[in-house]
């Protein structure tokens, strides 16, 4: 944890539009280069940016590990409840257009129909799994209860 | 003469290569695990290169359609798939370093040949 | 192939689903967690018998996620050897799940056994999918997460040896997947497809036009999957591994984990790469030659051994190298030997593991000299210690003696006699080193002078099913072999 003005004063300038611009790469995922994965990773670094550049409380203040880690849980399992509603609709596993999903026109925002659902699920996943990575990091835990375990 | 003119055309592979055998040797060879995280990862890179450049083709442009405009594409396929090979790579560079953090809170080194020798006294 | 239904992504799909609903429950209401993964695990399994009835010994169904058609998408194949496989996996991780459930409380740290059961059923998941997909780019992911939690399944003991053992694995793992997506890169350059099928007829074309990026990549996958499956000198990280683990884990990684590499290199080598191929390099000879090794060398090194975990897991090592041995016979009759020994390891060496790990919860003795007389007050666990060393020796009425007697008539089949006293030796070996602890343990005169703590009831029930499996694998065999049989004339 720094103590350092500038580096504070600066990040938490730059945190808003890091996240603005981690939301923007995941909602166009299908439309442009990027998606879940790369914006989940720009959302989760602005976190990981704050708990650096002030200390681990002002992290947590902004998402706490718990609900991270229930987002990280929830973030999958919205993934594969999407592929089973592809199958109550009657097409395979993770199908888009075959389910009667709906397409709408390519380069509109609503469209790709389950692609658009999928990505905002995977970038959720990806934000909160870096930032609870880091957490469990940078934690402290107890000392490890075996340290002079003979063998 | 044939194999050169055959390397130079096929250079990106040869760098592959190259960089493969220099993570493997760097992982199997240096005791510092740290060290052994950063040669997995050339590893996989090189592995990703080489994946990518079988997707090159001369003169080729990226594969987005646009009406009435006929060029040639490159592969998308190798570049789709290597972006889920990234992904793999960091998960696991991930789980090797909060082990690597682990193992130095009750070693108090991240050296495999000091934490053999502390082992042995044990 | 008609349609398979939704059952082969389902097994799949549920387990994923209990993998991520299980440390949320944990936080609320912890037997609910438990009781949602063995829910899953008895799911799939059932999933997966359904399979079997429906796919019987010789037709193959297929199934494309996401309606994409192969080669653009990925597919999922039911044949007999995966369904086979399929049971396998869901059944005895569904056995080891219930003994890991009484397991568990005194291994591991109360705030992370929700997370166990979440890596257990993503392991799970991930081994099933291997078993059934058909796409060798899918097969790299799945075997990266099988990498991953069989690792967290090691290191979440927080213990030093763990953490050592699993970064051991991991590395070697890394290593292991490198050379397999080399492989790939170097198939998927001269054929230009990823399925298994579409490869297949490609590559029978490309061998003449590029035969060296095809050998290259043989190698390659021969280094990977030996590296996973603990092929002899590349097994190194095994002893470790499966010897500090918990004892749920060390059954799962010995039972099931490291088979499931052995499959995927049979699948690889019977439905990846022509005949053409395995005719012109002697890929199946290399593989016989260090089965045979890791056969001997795994037994004596076994026989070193003063930790009881340690000893299982070399025994490990010469065990897979038995499947290896089937799959480099190359014949019906060693390949029957081969992969029944899939299911017989499985059931032997996890029992093995249990009752060790019965052993290390009442006693916490590990130590092999520390054991004598110790069956007169632990006679459940020890007894099932016996059946499984008697399955291990390959003694009649378990299983172990119906997978060697195939193998031993594979050998005789192609006249290589040298390898049947190979598998003679290592019978010999496995007694030397399995029976004087079963003696030792009844019949000693000694005291076991120990603090003894009662076995639970979910350990000890398992511990019994495990004893009948190992027995009905080698009584009732008649079936398994009649349907390998039917199932393997495919491959020929």
């Amino acid at each position: 944890m720094m103590d350092d003005q500038i580096v504070r004063i600066t990040s938490r300038l730059v945190a808003p539009f890091i996240q603005l611009y981690g939301i923007y790469i995941i909602l166009h995922g299908h439309l442009s280069p990027g998606g879940g994965f790369s914006g989940g990773a720009i959302f989760g670094a602005s976190l990981v940016l704050i708990a650096l550049s002030f200390n681990l409380e002002a992290g947590i203040k902004q998402i706490s590990h718990q609900t991270a880690s229930v987002l990280e849980s929830g973030g999958a399992l919205g993934f594969a409840l999407t592929g089973l509603v592809a199958i109550a609709f009657g097409g395979n596993y993770l199908a888009n257009r075959s389910a009667g999903f709906p397409l709408g026109e390519a380069g509109q925002f609503f469209s790709s129909g389950a692609i658009l659902v999928i990505t905002v699920f995977v970038g959720i996943k990806v934000a909160s799994t870096i930032t609870t990575l880091f957490y469990n990091i940078i934690e402290k835990e107890e000392p490890l209860g075996n340290h002079k375990q003979t063998d | 003469m044939e194999i050169i003119s055959r390397l130079t055309e096929n250079y990106f592979y040869l760098v592959a290569v190259i960089l493969f055998v220099i993570g493997m040797h760097t992982m199997l060879t240096h005791s510092n695990m740290i060290k052994k995280v950063i040669a997995m990862n050339i590893m996989d890179s090189s592995v990703f290169l080489l994946f990518v450049a079988i997707g090159y083709r001369h003169g080729a442009q990226a594969p987005i359609i646009r009406e009435g405009v006929d060029i040639v594409y490159a592969n998308p396929l190798p570049g789709a798939l290597i972006v889920t090979g990234i992904v793999v790579a960091v998960s696991v560079t991930a789980y090797a370093l909060s082990i690597i953090v682990k193992i130095q809170r009750s070693y108090e080194t991240v050296d495999c040949d000091e934490i053999c020798e502390l082992r042995s006294e044990d | 192939m008609e349609s398979a239904g939704h059952q082969p992504v389902l097994i799949i799909v549920l387990l994923l689903i209990s993998a991520f609903i299980a440390p949320l429950l944990y936080r609320r209401w912890r037997f609910l967690s438990g009781a949602v993964v063995l829910a899953a695990l008895t799911g799939s399994f059932i999933t997966a018998l359904l399979l079997l009835s429906k796919s019987g010994a010789s037709s193959s169904l297929s199934y494309h996620l996401g309606n994409w058609p192969p080669p653009w998408g990925i597919e999922l194949i039911i044949d007999p050897l995966r369904v086979y496989m399929l049971l396998v996996v869901t059944g005895v991780s569904l056995w080891i799940f219930i003994y890991a459930l009484g397991d568990l409380k005194h291994e591991l740290h109360n705030d992370v056994i929700g997370w166990y059961y979440s890596l257990y059923a993503v392991l799970v998941a991930s081994m099933s999918a291997i078993t059934l997909t058909n796409d060798l780019f899918n097969l790299f992911v799945l075997m990266e997460i099988c990498a991953i939690t069989a690792c967290a399944i090691i290191t979440i003991k927080d213990q030093r040896e763990c953490l050592e053992a699993g970064f051991k694995y991991l590395i070697m793992s890394a290593m292991g997947t490198g050379c397999f997506l080399l492989g790939v890169a170097m198939i998927y350059m001269v054929t230009g497809y990823l399925n298994y099928s579409f490869i297949q007829s490609e590559l029978s074309l490309a061998l003449t036009d590029y035969p060296l990026n095809i050998f290259t990549a043989a190698a390659l996958f021969i280094v990977a999957f030996g590296t996973k499956a603990a092929l002899f000198p590349l097994h190194v990280w095994l002893p470790d591994a499966h010897a500090a683990a918990p004892s749920p884990s060390s059954a799962m990684l010995s039972g099931l984990v490291i088979k499931i590499y052995a499959f995927a290199l049979f699948m690889i080598f019977y439905r990846v790469f022509p005949r053409s191929l395995l005719d012109t390099i002697p890929l199946n000879e290399i593989i016989l030659w260090l089965g045979a090794m890791g056969v001997m060398f795994g037994s004596i090194y076994a026989m070193l051994q003063t930790d009881l975990k340690k000893m299982l897991a070399y025994s490990s090592i010469s065990q897979i190298a038995f499947i290896f041995m089937g799959i480099g016979l190359d014949q019906p009759l060693a390949l029957t030997g081969g992969l029944y020994h899939i299911m017989v390891h499985a059931f032997t060496k996890s029992t093995l593991f249990m009752s060790a790990g019965a052993i290390i919860y009442s006693t916490g003795v590990r130590r092999i000299s520390d054991l004598g007389g110790i069956g007169k007050v632990l006679p459940l666990p020890l007894f099932a210690f016996t059946i499984g060393s008697a399955s291990m020796i390959g003694l009649p009425g378990t299983g172990g003696l119906i997978s060697k007697w195939y193998l031993a008539l594979g050998t005789l089949e192609t006249g290589r006699i040298l390898f049947l006293l190979v598998i003679l030796a290592s019978s010999l070996l496995n007694a030397i080193y399995y029976m004087p602890i079963v003696i030792n343990a009844f019949m000693s005169g000694e005291e076991f002078k120990e603090k003894v703590k009662i076995v639970p009831l979910s350990m000890q029930v398992t511990l019994a099913a495990g004893m009948i499996l190992v027995v009905i694998s080698g009584i009732f065999s008649r079936q398994v072999i009649i349907f390998f049989e039917q199932a393997l004339t495919s491959l020929y």
